[in-house]
């Protein structure tokens, strides 16, 4: 997390398009979408279920089927290197080595019928070469840095075996294993109950902190972004809507779907009070709305928002916020807390 | 915990065998009565007093002149002291046990050489299917299977019997009874019964490799649209070694169960299909024992087929214990 080295960009991508053609028409699941992930930087991709994030960061390791789904990228660069025209075959090379995944469910994630431990090893073996001995001593070192208690036995153990806190820090131990430049956390929280949610996130964000990996966190769970992002991407509907510093989007949100997402989160000082949601819902990804894609659900649209879509514009430092008529906020009167 | 699995399986298993045992010897005395009538049925030439001095001999013959509790005593000592099923309604009186041995490694050419063609042939194109859904080789599966649905492997057998067998002369459409008579280990006599069991075994194998064709494409296709495939393809593992370590591995379990399923078929014969090449095997023994009301003979064929069964169940489990580790664990809790 050295000052100078943040300067440099782990990933950049560049107008990433992902559309799956259909029999009645054509989803456009993600639509031009830039992201910078600086070295060592964890950044949070935050938006509502549909809005196109999962196929976001499947689509950044080349992991999508690509009969239905077809994509397109001006380009993307991990840590200099332009993966772009890379083939399947060196992609594989790329993935796990430098660029590795953790999933939503480890229940499902997991092999059932193959050892945690064994489907760490592949990992190393497949990677660095090793053969079956020496990769199990690196997996049991692995399994003990994401704090499995007793990870020799554990290593052992068949995933139904053991509960879901350590089912998903077996998941983070496999994306660690070779130390790669970036890990892609896709709601890596949201099968957990709430404490153990606390535990594994601690365990990611230590192991992300320590290591100097760069972290794209995909997740729909504010309290999961303040825990452990420094920068947001707010997304809605295929589309990147604002893009700010984890704190100053909380304090000052400019974009109206972000206020919206911030409202909603329940606190405790709400006691009596009624659950605030954003009217309505993600539009259909076949039957997006003209203009602004948010303007129905909008509180300030005007016939501007109705007309056209507004840029994704610069507006302040290190700030960006697609919208004609971003929220202003004067010095006390933001409702954040 | 492995163990007791294991150990509570087995006794469950002899427990059903006791069960079908008792079963298959009570069944057939329900409505018989007297089974010396059945066996020497009443000549016109013969007084009274001389058929019962012959019903006398035959009850004496095979055990009938004992009150049935007796009888059913004596049926588990004779089978399982010395292995004996009883003795057959035939001319010669032979042994049962004799008759089913005589028979069953001829059914089992047949009913081996057909599964393992099915299996093997079966799994590879369903495996080819799997990975080229909807191409063309995925189509013709599905077309294929459609058409095996609508045809009978009877028919299949009657066709091949008529043209490759009759008209092109190509295989025997008979089984030479010599292949049986003459049937020693040299090299002759074995390429002789691979020669006769060419059309019986090609005729049923078109459905086994269809059934398991479609039924590894489709547990395949479901595996690979786990969770945990999509993790191995974001390890880098290369293609072919998420396939068989990952998608293949869990696509057996259900092959697994099928394969358990139709061993337990392999020695009743095919009934049908061994009568049209007048097969030297269980499914014609089973018909004749039938047709002339061979009640010892019957009884020992269904034991045997009930043991198989019970059997065959009992190693498809444990072999699914061996594949998939959570079988254990519903039974813990």
């Amino acid at each position: 997390m050295n000052r100078e080295q943040t300067n440099e960009n782990m990933l950049a991508v560049r107008n990433l398009k992902v559309v799956f053609p259909m029999a009645h028409g054509v989803i456009r699941a993600v639509e031009g979408v830039d992201l910078d992930i600086k070295k060592g930087e964890s950044v949070a991709l935050v938006g509502e279920s549909g809005c196109g994030k999962s196929v976001t960061s499947k689509s950044l390791m080349k992991l999508l089927d690509t009969p239905p789904a077809l994509m397109r990228v001006d380009d993307i660069t991990l840590d200099g290197e332009s993966l772009k025209d890379y083939s399947e075959k060196k992609m594989q090379d790329i993935r796990g080595r430098h660029m590795s995944m953790i999933f939503q469910d480890a229940m499902t994630s997991l092999n059932p019928v193959m050892t945690c431990g064994r489907q760490i090893d592949e990992m190393y073996m497949r990677h660095q070469g090793m053969d079956k001995k020496e990769a199990r001593k690196h997996t049991i070192r692995a399994l003990e840095l994401v704090g499995v208690p007793e990870p020799k036995s554990r290593a052992r153990n068949f995933p139904h075996e053991l509960s879901g806190g350590m089912r998903q820090r077996v998941l983070l131990a496999m994306a660690f294993a070779c130390m790669p430049k970036l890990i892609i956390a896709d709601e890596p929280t949201t099968a957990l109950d709430v404490t153990i949610q606390a535990q594994v996130l601690d365990v990611l964000r230590d192991m992300q902190r320590t290591h100097g990996v760069s972290l794209l966190l995909i997740t729909h769970d504010l309290s999961v972004v303040s825990n452990i992002a420094e920068t947001v991407y707010v997304m809605y509907s295929g589309k990147i809507v604002e893009k700010a510093p984890m704190k100053e989007l909380f304090r000052t949100p400019y974009h109206p779907y972000s206020e919206g997402l911030l409202k909603s989160v329940p606190k405790l000082s709400d006691e009596g009070k009624q659950f605030v949601q954003i009217p309505g819902s993600v539009p259909h990804p076949m039957k997006k709305p003209s203009g602004c894609y948010f303007h129905p659900r909008c509180p300030y649209a005007t016939e501007e928002c109705r007309q056209s879509m507004p840029p994704l514009e610069k507006r302040g430092e290190d700030r960006l916020v697609r919208c004609f008529h971003p929220l202003k906020h004067d010095a006390k009167e933001a409702k954040t807390a | 915990m492995k163990k007791s699995y294991i150990v509570k399986r087995i006794l469950y298993s002899v427990f059903i065998f006791f069960v079908v045992l008792t079963l298959n010897f009570f069944i057939p005395r329900i409505g018989v009565d007297d089974p010396a009538e059945r066996y020497y049925p009443p000549q016109g030439n013969m007084s009274d007093a001389e058929y019962e001095i012959i019903k006398e001999l035959t009850r004496e013959q095979y055990g009938f002149d004992v009150s049935t509790p007796r009888q059913y005593l004596n049926y588990l000592s004779d089978l399982f002291l010395e292995g004996n099923m009883g003795t057959s309604f035939r001319s010669g009186s032979p042994a049962v046990t004799d008759l089913i041995i005589d028979r069953l490694p001829w059914t089992l050419v047949l009913s081996v050489s057909t599964l393992l063609l099915g299996l093997i042939v079966g799994i590879l194109i369903g495996v080819v299917a799997a990975m080229k859904r909807g191409r063309w080789q995925d189509t013709m599966l599905l077309n294929a299977s459609t058409i095996m649905v609508a045809l009978p492997a009877f028919f299949i057998a009657l066709v091949f019997s008529f043209f490759l067998g009759f008209e092109a002369e190509l295989f025997p459409a008979y089984t030479n009874p010599d292949m049986v008579s003459d049937f020693s280990w040299s090299l002759d006599s074995l390429r002789m019964v691979a020669y006769n069991a060419a059309l019986p075994v090609i005729s049923m194998a078109f459905g086994s490799i269809i059934g398991y064709a479609q039924g590894t494409r489709n547990a395949v296709i479901a595996v690979t649209g786990e969770d945990f495939i999509l993790t191995a393809r974001s390890k880098g593992l290369k293609p072919n070694a998420i396939r068989y370590k990952h998608t293949l591995r869990n696509a057996m379990l259900p092959i697994v169960t099928s394969l358990g399923m139709s061993i337990s078929g392999l020695i009743g014969g095919q009934v049908v299909i061994e009568q049209i090449f007048n097969w030297h095997g269980m499914g014609t023994l089973f018909l004749e024992a039938n047709n002339t009301n061979d009640y010892p003979l019957m009884m020992g064929i269904m034991l045997l087929l009930s043991a198989f069964t019970i059997v065959a169940i009992l190693v498809t489990d444990l072999i699914y214990v061996l594949l998939d580790p959570r079988v254990t664990v519903g039974e813990k809790r």
